[in-house]
């Protein structure tokens, strides 16, 4: 099984299902296409299209089945591993696990435009609008209520799909100095502190590709 | 169990749910929400946190957004078949359902559903063309792959079709031109009974929500009876 992304300091989308592999233990083979951007890789769909004919990261590629998007790598994952639990085992919480990851994956529009991933970035705090904001407070209250209901340290108790969906979000928060509370706080620690996490984020921050629609500082790429 | 919805006329997330519900033979009540009026947040809150429709309530389970709400069904109902029995065709069928969930916002801007709107053409912005241009691609690839002859995306009506329903009704409203193949596929959504069931409780509905009449102070609609 080959799970293709992109760099890893920038694409959130290819964060998602890699670290729900490597935390719930699936193995696969990596291949990572660097986005093609002025001052990046110009072979990016030539590239890619050796792997697939799926002109998006990421994509699973397991035999002649080609998966896009993020969730459905997701379920295919928890068809094909039923024993890896990707969700919850209990049906309800499975069912809220995955209103979660539906709420990710078409949401909070605003603050994924305003904070950018970008693991190089140095945790600085960044003003956002209104809306942002909004959706910063929906995020907190949504892992706060999770933690205190199924008690931690992940959003229903065990590492899940879901906090794959979330991780980017986690980072934003904390790359962008986001106040969020106290038990938000513990579950971004938590998140954080995954050996898979670390694994990523040393591989983010040897990368050299600048992606300047994602440096919000641009043209200054401030680098920790 | 109980599904949650809004104005039949518009709300597109509502359909998706309803209509897999529907033809897959699921027994629910309905409880329509009139959207944009005074009052109307309050009583989708009561249901669910994220304030949107549509809502699916089984027993104590509340469950939101379209996709996590055929998950839901597709386990509590696993004789339905709302997903494709093949593991390749599942997932091609979720990769294209959540294609739809999170994609074609320029299509979706510019061609809001409605279904008692006398079909016309409007022009659209590239970005909406190339949105057309891609579902007719999914739609295609999809029957071809996994149609083997047969009108649905998967052959079966599953909840990829669902999910694409208020998109089938976007590109009649708004007269899309189609090819030959999506022609087809989109006669057999529209020709289902459940279809046409939503689509006369929808020309019945007298409640107008300004901001998606496109000629709004003018409502341009169909009569009751063209149902």
């Amino acid at each position: 099984m080959k799970l293709i992304i992109g760099n890893k300091n920038y694409s959130s989308w290819s964060f998602r299902p890699w670290i729900a592999m490597k935390v719930l233990g699936i193995p696969f083979e990596e291949i990572l296409i660097p986005f093609g951007t002025p001052l990046g890789n110009p072979d990016f769909r030539t590239q890619l299209a050796a792997y697939t004919p799926v002109g998006l990261v990421p994509v699973l590629v397991d035999g002649d089945t080609h998966v896009w998007e993020t969730l459905a790598i997701m379920e295919y994952l928890s068809d094909k591993f039923p024993d890896k639990s990707v969700w919850p085992a209990d049906m309800k919480l499975r069912a809220q696990a995955r209103v979660l990851s539906s709420e990710m994956h078409a949401g909070f529009g605003a603050l994924r435009t305003e904070c950018p991933v970008n693991f190089r970035r140095p945790v600085r705090t960044r003003e956002l609008s209104a809306a942002a904001q909004a959706n910063v407070r929906r995020v907190d209250a949504m892992w706060s209520e999770c933690r205190g209901k199924h008690g931690g340290p992940f959003l229903f108790g065990k590492f899940c799909a879901a906090d794959a969906m979330y991780a980017p979000m986690v980072a934003r928060l904390n790359i962008y100095g986001q106040k969020v509370s106290r038990e938000a706080l513990g579950y971004m620690d938590a998140m954080m502190a995954l050996p898979a996490w670390a694994e990523w984020r040393a591989a983010a921050l040897k990368e050299t590709w600048i992606v300047p629609e994602d440096e919000v500082d641009w043209p200054t790429v401030l680098t920790a | 169990m109980k599904l949650v919805i809004g104005n039949r006329n518009y709300s597109s997330w509502s359909f998706r749910p309803w209509i897999a519900m529907k033809v897959a033979g699921m027994a629910f009540e309905e409880e329509v929400i009139s959207l944009y009026v005074d009052g109307s947040r309050e009583k989708i809150l009561k249901h669910s946190p994220a304030g949107k429709v549509p809502i699916l309530i089984d027993g104590e389970t509340h469950v939101w957004e379209s996709l996590a709400i055929l998950e839901y069904l597709a386990e509590r109902f696993p004789e339905a078949g709302l997903w494709p029995a093949d593991q390749g065709a599942r997932a091609h069928a979720r990769a294209i359902s959540t294609e739809m969930h999170g994609g074609f916002a320029a299509l979706r801007e510019e061609c809001g559903m409605s279904f008692w709107r006398p079909p016309a053409k409007r022009d659209l912005s590239d970005a909406a063309k190339a949105n057309v241009a891609r579902v007719q691609e999914i739609w295609t690839n999809a029957r071809a792959k996994y149609g083997a002859g047969a009108p649905f995306l998967f052959g079966k009506f599953s909840a990829a079709d669902a999910m694409y329903a208020p998109i089938v009704q976007r590109f009649v409203a708004y007269d899309i031109d189609v090819s030959a193949p999506v022609e087809i596929y989109m006669q057999a959504m529209t020709g289902m009974p459940a279809w046409q069931e939503w689509r006369r409780a929808a020309l019945r509905e007298t409640w107008v929500i300004p901001k998606f009449e496109h000629d709004w102070p003018e409502v341009k609609r169909l009569p009751a009876e063209a149902a």
